[in-house]
């Protein structure tokens, strides 16, 4: 029974969130509901007995994913409204609707024919961890190795893009060399 | 001891020393070298050190002000006192009102009359602590040694004209037959015990 | 899932509210004495003997305090902000053991609310999600300084997670487990078996990650009063700001259990001397963290980033691989 009432609780939070999230035009509300929605969501993996997964859903969502978004938004003043422009909601609101339900749809077609079964059910005296890293290790290898090799891509990618010109330092710059100086001279010219 | 001594102004040459600053370091390997030094060469375990000791010696020295003061010099300016005289225990303020007249910040204000011995008598004499800078000139001309600077500094107050009466400058009968009022030694006395903390000129050897 | 079971943990979140609050309290007053001590001062020294009742007047004065929202905050997450802070720190310490478990009236208790099998992970994150107390309360501010404060909890917190996970890694290979109990069985055998001699690096890089996570003196960045006024506290007053105290200090109680319960041999083989022990350990991380305040100084948010990724994160990699390899051969 209270499996039943954890789900039902957190099934509303998580959608009630991400509504908010979805909704709303203040950033900093997404944010936040999103934070939460990340956290709410963390609670099914603990209620399905996958404390690893959960934990990792928490540290990797909500501590560092989200953590890098709020980063992006300290460029812009988050205490205003965002104002959207919108042609038509109508027909945005319309399709984006449609094409969720179609890839839900898409989805959940092949499963509701079968019988769910879990492939790998948890076994007695293997741990959550353990048990994850089996998976991982020997079934998954491969899919593995290959998102561990794309994320160094990105990074290495993230690092060349931004730090092109990281070696040198705005305030050891001389005065009329600095970018900053620069635009005002020229605003000066014009 | 020598007279040149004392005309030899260049005091410090022997006792000063440079100060071993390093540069700050320009490449990667250079700050890591240096963070490196600072963290294994124990120099943040002399600062754990320095401060666990002075934990350790208790040497405490604060001034738990409200219940316990610093003694202030006797040449302190503040809140004003009038004495009596030590013999027959009259006010000695003659109601002169040179203090007024000379009180820059015009903050005194008396009034006086003439008694029944054709004596002058101060019936009214107030200063507002709200303006008096503390000067020190009310002490200064006075003939009679009669307004002198008292050691009374706490004088907050919940407006800015506050006021001191004659009454309560003045110094009880009973506290000057006890001896405890004691006399001005005049404006810009020195400091008793003054001689033993100030080296003495070349004329003293 | 009987009753027992739930009036149990109910009565142990209750308990461990109410005692790591007034903990909390306890903790400023320790902290001011304690530095005042070591800066040859008295500190407080005026409400009650020795100024033993602090707690109360300050309580009475955080609740007592006008609640003030400025204009312009973003109000829900304002004043959701603090709330953050202190129910984090509170959560992280659901998996932490704080005694061994003891019987009382032929019934069973263990000090601990729930010994889910991935506790040390489950501490990190929760702890992780700390960060969203200084951050919101920081960005929904609409003050500069409590920016500057937001966007260096957002980098402080996502670097040093970094680091304190990965020298993490190193003892939870040897233990092979993520339990904190099992870490202590681990190290029951006596001081011998402690952690702190097999893995004396992550040791060190597990205490300046706290250092960090906490936002203690050589890296009190995030509210540095010199530079920043109160960082992402600037604007809050009253109860809200206490729940930021709370949390801080909440935090550094549980950080102190967890260094203590990782590398220093938490309470042992559960006798009454082991408990005690672990009181003793938690009481010497908490008054370490309060030295450092009395002698070290702060460090530039430059020198903390540079000190995280080029210096501490590869030396923990390293130090995986080395653990790695021994263990192999």
């Amino acid at each position: 029974m209270f499996e039943a009432i954890a789900f039902y609780l957190f099934a509303i939070l998580t959608i009630s969130m991400f509504s908010i999230a979805v909704l709303t035009s203040q950033a900093l509300y997404a944010l936040t509901s999103l934070a939460a929605g990340m956290i709410f969501i963390s609670a099914f993996f603990f209620i399905l007995g996958a404390d690893f997964l959960g934990a990792v859903q928490i540290i990797v969502y909500t501590g560092a994913v989200l953590a890098l978004y709020a980063f992006g938004m300290m460029f812009f003043d988050t205490t205003r409204d965002v104002v959207e422009k919108r042609t038509s909601p109508m027909l945005v609101f319309g399709m984006s609707g449609m094409a969720a339900l179609l890839i839900v749809l898409i989805f959940a077609a092949p499963i509701v024919s079968d019988n769910i079964a879990a492939l790998y059910p948890v076994q007695e005296g293997v741990g959550n961890a353990q048990a994850v890293g089996m998976v991982l290790f020997t079934k998954y290898l491969v899919p593995f190795e290959v998102a561990a090799v794309m994320l160094l891509v990105a990074m290495i990618g993230g690092i060349i893009l931004a730090g092109k010109k990281m070696d040198t330092s705005l305030t050891l710059l001389d005065e009329d060399k600095s970018p900053l100086s620069v635009e005002t001279n020229e605003k000066a010219a014009s | 001891m020598s007279f040149e001594k004392f005309k030899d102004r260049n005091v410090g040459e022997d006792g000063y020393y440079m100060v071993d600053i390093e540069d700050y370091p320009e490449t990667g390997w250079g700050k890591f070298k240096q963070v490196a030094s600072r963290s294994l060469k124990g120099e943040l375990f002399v600062g754990l050190w320095v401060v666990l000791r002075e934990m350790f010696k208790f040497d405490i020295h604060t001034v738990q002000y409200p219940k316990e003061k610093l003694p202030i010099g006797p040449r302190y300016r503040a809140v004003h006192k009038m004495l009596r005289l030590f013999e027959s225990g009259t006010e000695r303020c003659i109601g002169c009102g040179l203090c007024e007249k000379i009180c820059i910040s015009d903050c005194i204000r008396m009034d006086t009359k003439y008694d029944e011995n054709s004596r002058k008598e101060v019936t009214e004499y107030s200063i507002n602590l709200g303006r008096c800078i503390f000067c020190g000139y009310c002490a200064e001309v006075c003939p009679e040694l009669a307004i002198v600077h008292g050691g009374r500094y706490e004088n907050a107050s919940e407006q800015r004209a506050h006021f001191v009466e004659f009454e309560d400058m003045l110094t009880p009968i009973d506290a000057l037959k006890a001896g405890q009022q004691e006399e001005f030694p005049g404006f810009g006395a020195i400091i008793p015990g003054s001689d033993k903390s100030v080296k003495k000129t070349p004329l003293a050897y | 899932m009987d009753t027992a079971y739930l009036i149990e943990t109910v009565i142990k979140i209750v308990i461990l509210l109410l005692v790591f609050s007034a903990l909390a309290g306890f903790g400023t007053y320790f902290e001011r004495k304690v530095l005042a001590f070591m800066q040859r001062r008295l500190g407080p020294m005026h409400v009650g003997p020795y100024s033993l009742l602090q707690i109360a007047a300050d309580g009475v004065k955080l609740f007592t305090k006008e609640d003030i929202v400025p204009q312009n905050v973003v109000g829900p997450i304002f004043k959701i902000a603090p709330v953050i802070t202190a129910a984090t720190a509170f959560m992280a310490a659901a998996a932490i053991p704080f005694m061994p478990s003891f019987t009382i009236f032929g019934y069973e208790v263990h000090p601990i609310i729930s010994d889910i099998n991935v506790g040390i992970l489950y501490i990190l994150g929760v702890m992780a999600i700390g960060l969203y107390g200084p951050l919101l309360g920081g960005m929904a501010s609409a003050n500069k300084w409590s920016l500057i404060s937001a966007a260096r909890a957002a980098s402080v917190f996502i670097s040093y997670e970094v680091v304190s996970g990965l020298s993490l890694l190193a003892p939870i290979m040897m233990v092979g487990s993520l339990s904190l109990i099992d870490f202590n069985n681990y190290q029951a055998a006596g001081v011998g078996s402690w952690m702190i001699w097999s893995q004396p690096v992550a040791f060190v890089l597990f205490v300046i990650a706290a250092f960090a996570e906490t936002g203690r003196t050589p890296f009190h960045l995030i509210a540095n009063d010199h530079e920043i006024i109160d960082g992402f506290g600037t604007e809050y007053s009253g109860m809200r700001w206490g729940l930021f105290f709370i949390g801080e200090y909440a935090n550094m109680f549980f950080i102190s259990f967890v260094i203590a319960l990782i590398f220093l041999g938490g309470f042992g083989d559960g006798s009454v001397g082991g408990a005690l022990a672990l009181l003793g350990k938690v009481s010497f991380i908490f008054f370490f963290f309060l030295w450092t305040r009395a002698a070290w100084p702060d460090v530039r948010p430059d020198q903390l980033m540079w000190l995280c990724w080029k210096v501490l994160m590869p030396i923990a990699v390293v130090n995986i691989v080395i653990t790695g390899i021994v263990m192999m051969f």
